[in-house]
């Protein structure tokens, strides 16, 4: 029990603190609690193995037999996911255990546009695919000489690698839709009398390590980074894929990253510094770092706050009212007079703070992976266009190099028990935590219904994860999708309008048990969801405003209606 | 009448769509794809709407996780390819504001516009209604916009021949209401009955239908190339009526021995009004009923009459119709080509043909065309004709008022631009192909300029510059741009290679034969350099470009 001076005192200190604040606190109590250790056993569910199933198509015709399948394939229980080949990552074929191609074939016997990169990867490379079941159908036209050339040859292809088939090729004529059927109809039954073996049980998951509580530190490497938005948009969103080896999350928690300083920004710095050696030894919290590194890892030189530049005054001796300032800002108009005046200056700043992103991939569909969402964060400081660190930081990384990061755990935002509806509720990056929650509760084939919303300024540009998204609309896994774009139109549309156009359906949602997710901007977005949302039960639950508030506060105490805002 | 079992996909979502109404209103309010259902996707296309999208954008959207970038091409229904000022006021604002804004006039005589989203449909459709343009049945298994003789210089009898292309056009327009209904919030109809539809009952034709009027002696419409032709037959300066040529269609299918390019046969004469009108009907009837329905790619009029003989078709058509045809009448073709610059009709009216490079009526270097036709459509005081051959004619000009609409082309370069283009350049044409076609395998209009620009240097070389050969590219081997009706023709097979064609004739009466195949530029150019060369040195007095490689290479080779 805490005294309840002090417990008001914690939540008025935590109330309006953003995540990256409460982190930051959270770690100095960790490190007060420090050594008690919790010994974490809950062994992540078994990940089933799956089945991918991948098409390659031109006329939208292999896309639509691979979606039906892949629902087919849910429905009986199978963990089917459902890919087209233009998308699919490569280096994923050597982890495969069933795969499944739909291709069709071009004029001329070659595969479709979208399928080429993978035709020319399994021709080109010379790996070995040994653990792959894999089985094609292949559409075409028999008025064609080179009738279903692209499906033959990577059925040969896969075969040559080491692969072995669970069904012989089924090749297609125009109509092609019995053919199709068969086909999986007979994959389905092998598969079925696999079901004893390993698409059941799933490999044995390995005894889960003791390990400390805390935040471990992992280092990944970027897998792929990727601007989600179209050319002709105001966004930049970064897609961010990190391999970690044994990493252990859950849907709903954040890493943070520690992000580094732009080298040429430390350059600029030093070329400020007076004549500091940036090779020099300093210590630091009892490390020693060159000036370099202090500067390049350590220390933050954007945005000072005014404390910071208060100090840095006392020991330039100088007046200075601006805020906004970073410290190249600083040297250039109130200059240090030595490099010894440097090093003081750079005793006086504060460390770089971690940056907090929420995971927008799930434990049992991305295994050894996380994925984050960065919006890059432009903004205009003394009318100078700035970015901000850690957007600028992410955004530049290239496919293979490491990246530090840590698990945050947040306990507030979990997916309820699998057979529960969720409503989710988030515009822009707050999309993130929804990939998540959707490729789990479609990896593990959980039952309740799933209802999204989301936004953004434009539907062309800016529909972060559309064809995920559309894929599990069509395979069922979504039950409802609604989008607001806000800037299509000559009247700006907003997620809660959609809410409210949508108002009698999720009122009885949330009237059947439906828990409420809330992600993305704090204000104002989520103040306006909110308001909306209370409006909606006030509207169709027919209560005055005082009782839908009353409604809405229980939902809360109840856990279902959780939000990660900032 | 032929059981058809087998029925194409096609055909079983025509008879399934309740008139042409299909899923298209939900389609439009699905709001994760920018594109509608497929069986939408056959249904708009009778509502003069084409799905797109931007091919050379798909590997890159793909990566970000966006679905592709699907559009909607819209074309209009313009019979005879008129166009009133008011209506090209509406047309250039409808296009800045929801297309990509180039104006693109087809080969069939009327203008498309591409990029359009699917949540701007509606709003295009609308804005078109209000000066009485519609979209209905430019694309689809049905009669096509209805083309006709551009030049009203040419015969005091042209008015009367473009009041046909209207009624044919009206007499054709399926009976269906869905598109008020779904594109324009009509109200839904409540008696069934009042869209029967006993030409097009609900299953449409097997496949488009295309009809042509021609005033000989200029072919400018490629009349052989239609699904029908009608020839008028003029004597003593009065219509009398038709020749009526039966089976024309440029599509073909790479690979596929069974699909071929097709002149029409001419099947008789027809006098003029009602029983040609019947005529017209009956022919489609016809096609209707026996036409390919399980295999589109032989689903055209021209496979049909192949398959049961010229005779019988006629007598199919005479039967239906209860009379029987005349005779075909003798009629003679000696050109095929738009008269550029200034004429005058027969009732001194002026009409300007400018051209458009292309067909695209956009803003370049070489001219600001469409703001030049922006500020004539503002006068009010001409009328628009497209033509066949993918250029404008301002027309219906007072003599009062001839300076005026001159110097606003002259300022904008229309006339420089038109005078300095060369004859070979002014009789090519080029179909969409890539991006937006997603049948194209090579690129035609965004290439053909450039290609153009290398084959004039060939020509100077031999002194050939003069020359008037009809040329032609398409992007895939459907044929939009009638590619084997010409002396000189590319073919796509694939990215930056072309079936070279050669030999066809000056006139449009006789098809072209392919002569060398999957050529890249380079290969192109040394094969004309050394054509182009024999050509200026081993022609007779006269000859054409056709007809020379007929007579020497094609003679030899084939």
């Amino acid at each position: 029990m805490l005294a309840e001076h002090k417990l008001n005192t914690l939540l008025a200190l935590t109330a309006g603190a953003s995540k990256e604040e409460l982190a930051l606190m959270q770690e100095h109590i960790g490190k007060l609690l420090a050594p008690v250790v919790t010994a974490q056993t809950a062994a992540q569910v078994p990940a089933l193995n799956k089945v991918t199933i991948a098409y390659g198509t031109e006329t939208g015709n292999s896309k639509r037999v691979a979606t039906d399948f892949a629902a087919l394939a849910k429905k009986a229980g199978i963990n089917a996911k459902l890919v087209s080949l233009d998308q699919y990552r490569l280096n994923d074929l050597l982890k495969e255990e069933y795969f499944l191609t739909v291709i069709s074939t071009q004029g001329e016997g070659e595969p479709p546009e979208a399928a080429k990169k993978f035709y020319d990867h399994i021709h080109h490379n010379g790996f070995k695919l040994e653990k792959l079941k894999y089985s094609v159908l292949a559409l075409g036209d028999t008025s064609y000489p080179l009738f279903c050339k692209a499906g033959e040859d990577v059925d040969e292809q896969l075969l040559k690698l080491g692969g072995s088939r669970i069904a012989d090729i089924q090749k297609c004529d125009v109509e092609f839709d019995d053919d199709a059927n068969l086909w999986f109809s007979t994959i389905l039954k092998k598969l079925g009398e696999n079901k004893t073996g390993p698409l059941a049980t799933g490999t044995p998951a390995a005894p889960a390590e003791k390990k400390p509580a805390g935040k471990k530190a992992y280092t990944g490497s970027i897998l792929a980074n990727i601007n989600l938005n179209d050319r002709g948009s105001n966004k930049e969103t970064w897609h961010i894929e990190i391999a970690a080896d044994n990493i252990e999350y859950e849907c709903g928690d954040s890493i943070g990253i520690v992000p580094e300083n732009a080298t040429p920004f430390v350059e600029k710095i030093l070329s400020l510094s007076r004549g500091i050696n940036a090779g020099k030894q300093l210590q630091y919290k009892n490390e020693t770092f060159t000036v370099f590194d202090l500067l390049k890892y350590k220390l933050n030189i954007s945005h000072l706050i005014t404390a910071v530049i208060k100090r840095y005054a006392a020991i330039a001796g100088a007046e200075i009212s601006e805020t906004k300032m970073d410290l190249a800002d600083l040297l250039k108009a109130y200059p240090v007079k030595d490099a010894a005046q440097f090093e003081e200056v750079l005793a006086v700043l504060n460390p770089i703070a971690p940056r907090l992103y929420t995971l927008a991939s799930s434990p049992a569909a991305h295994s050894g992976e996380v994925h984050v969402i960065v919006a890059k964060d432009v903004f205009t400081a003394n009318e100078e266009m700035k970015y901000g660190v850690c957007s600028a930081f992410l955004g530049s990384q290239k496919v293979d190099s490491p990246l530090k990061f840590f698990v945050q755990k947040n306990k507030r935002f979990r997916l309820p028990a699998s057979d529960k509806d969720i409503i989710m509720i988030g515009p822009g990056t707050g999309i993130a935590p929804y990939r998540s929650f959707l490729a789990e509760r479609d990896a593990v084939g959980a039952a309740g219904r799933n209802w999204l919303f989301f936004g953004e300024q434009h539907f062309t540009t800016d529909f972060l994860y559309q064809t995920e998204i559309q894929n599990w609309f069509v395979t069922g896994v979504l039950t409802k999708v609604n989008l607001a774009f806000s800037r299509d139109q000559p009247e700006k549309i907003y997620v809660q309008h959609r809410m409210w156009e949508h108002g009698a359906e999720l009122y009885n949602w949330i009237q059947s048990g439906a828990y409420i997710y809330l992600c993305g901007k704090k204000d104002p977005m989520s103040v306006d969801v909110e308001h909306t949302l209370v409006e909606i039960i006030e509207k169709y639950g027919e209560k005055t405003t005082e009782e839908a508030k009353e409604y809405f506060l229980q939902m809360e105490n109840e856990g279902r209606y959780a939000e990660d805002v900032y | 009448m032929t059981e058809q079992t087998n029925l194409s996909g096609t055909e079983k979502v025509k008879q399934a769509s309740d008139a042409l109404r299909g899923e298209l209103s939900s389609s439009l309010k699905d709001e994760i794809t920018g594109a509608i259902r497929e069986a939408d996707q056959s249904l708009v296309k009778f509502h003069g709407m084409y799905q797109q999208d931007d091919r050379d954008r798909r590997e890159e959207r793909a990566e970000k996780k966006l679905d592709r970038l699907y559009t909607f091409m819209i074309r209009l229904r313009l019979p005879g390819g008129l166009l009133t000022a008011r209506q090209w006021l509406t047309l250039y604002n409808v296009a800045g504001e929801n297309t990509t804004g180039v104006i693109k006039i087809t080969t069939r005589q009327t203008i498309q516009l591409h990029g359009i989203l699917k949540a701007k449909i509606k709003p295009t459709i609308a804005a078109f209604n209000q000066v009485k343009l519609d979209s209905i049945a430019a694309c689809g298994d049905v009669n096509r916009n209805v083309i006709c003789s551009a030049h009203p210089n040419q015969s005091p009898i042209h008015e009367e021949i473009f009041a046909y292309a209207d009624r044919i056009s009206n007499r054709m327009l399926p009976k269906t209401k869905a598109y008020y209904e779904v594109w324009l919030d009509q109200d839904k109809i409540t008696d069934k009955k009042d869209e029967e539809d006993p030409l097009y009952q609900d299953r449409y034709l097997p496949r488009k239908f295309k009809v042509a009027l021609v005033i000989p002696p200029n072919n400018d419409v490629d009349v052989f190339t239609n699904d029908l032709g009608l020839i008028a037959i003029i004597e003593n300066n009065e219509l009398k009526g038709f020749n009526v040529a039966v089976g024309g269609g440029m599509g073909a299918t790479h690979g596929n021995p069974a699909t071929y390019p097709r002149l029409g046969t001419v099947l008789g004469f027809v006098e003029k009004g009602e029983p040609t009108m019947q005529l017209i009907y009956e022919v489609a009837t016809v096609q209707r009923d026996y036409g390919n329905r399980s295999d589109r790619k032989l689903a055209r009029l021209k496979y049909t009459i192949d398959k049961y003989g010229t005779d019988w078709y006629r007598e199919e058509v005479e039967r239906r119709m209860g009379f029987k045809m005349e005779e075909a009448r003798p009629f003679h073709f000696t050109e095929r080509r738009d008269y550029f610059g200034w004429q005058q009709n027969h009732q001194g009216r002026w009409y300007y043909t400018a051209y458009v490079e292309s067909g695209r009526i956009t803003d370049s270097t070489q001219q600001a065309i469409k703001t030049a036709l922006q500020e004539v459509a503002k006068t009010g005081k001409t009328n628009f004709r497209f033509t066949t051959n993918q250029n404008v004619i301002i027309s219906d000009v007072a003599p009062a008022d001839k300076d005026a609409i001159h110097a606003i082309l002259e300022q904008f370069n229309v006339i420089t631009n038109t005078e300095n283009a060369t004859l070979i350049r002014k009789n090519s044409l080029a179909c969409v192909a890539l991006p937006t076609c997603g049948l194209a395998m090579a690129e035609a209009q965004r290439y053909m300029p450039v290609l153009t620009s290398k084959i004039e240097c060939l020509l100077d070389k031999y002194g050939l510059a003069n020359e008037d050969i009809i040329m032609r590219m398409t992007g895939c081997p459907n044929g939009c741009a009638r590619p084997a009706a010409a002396e000189l023709s590319f073919v796509g097979t694939a990215a930056g290679r072309y079936n070279l064609q050669l030999g066809g004739d000056r006139v449009g009466m006789r098809l072209n034969k392919n002569y060398r195949e999957n050529l890249d530029e380079t290969a192109i150019l040394t094969e004309l350099d050394g054509l182009f060369g024999s050509f200026a040195k081993e022609r007779i007095p006269g000859e054409t470009f056709g007809d020379f490689t007929l007579r020497t290479v094609l003679a030899t080779t084939v």
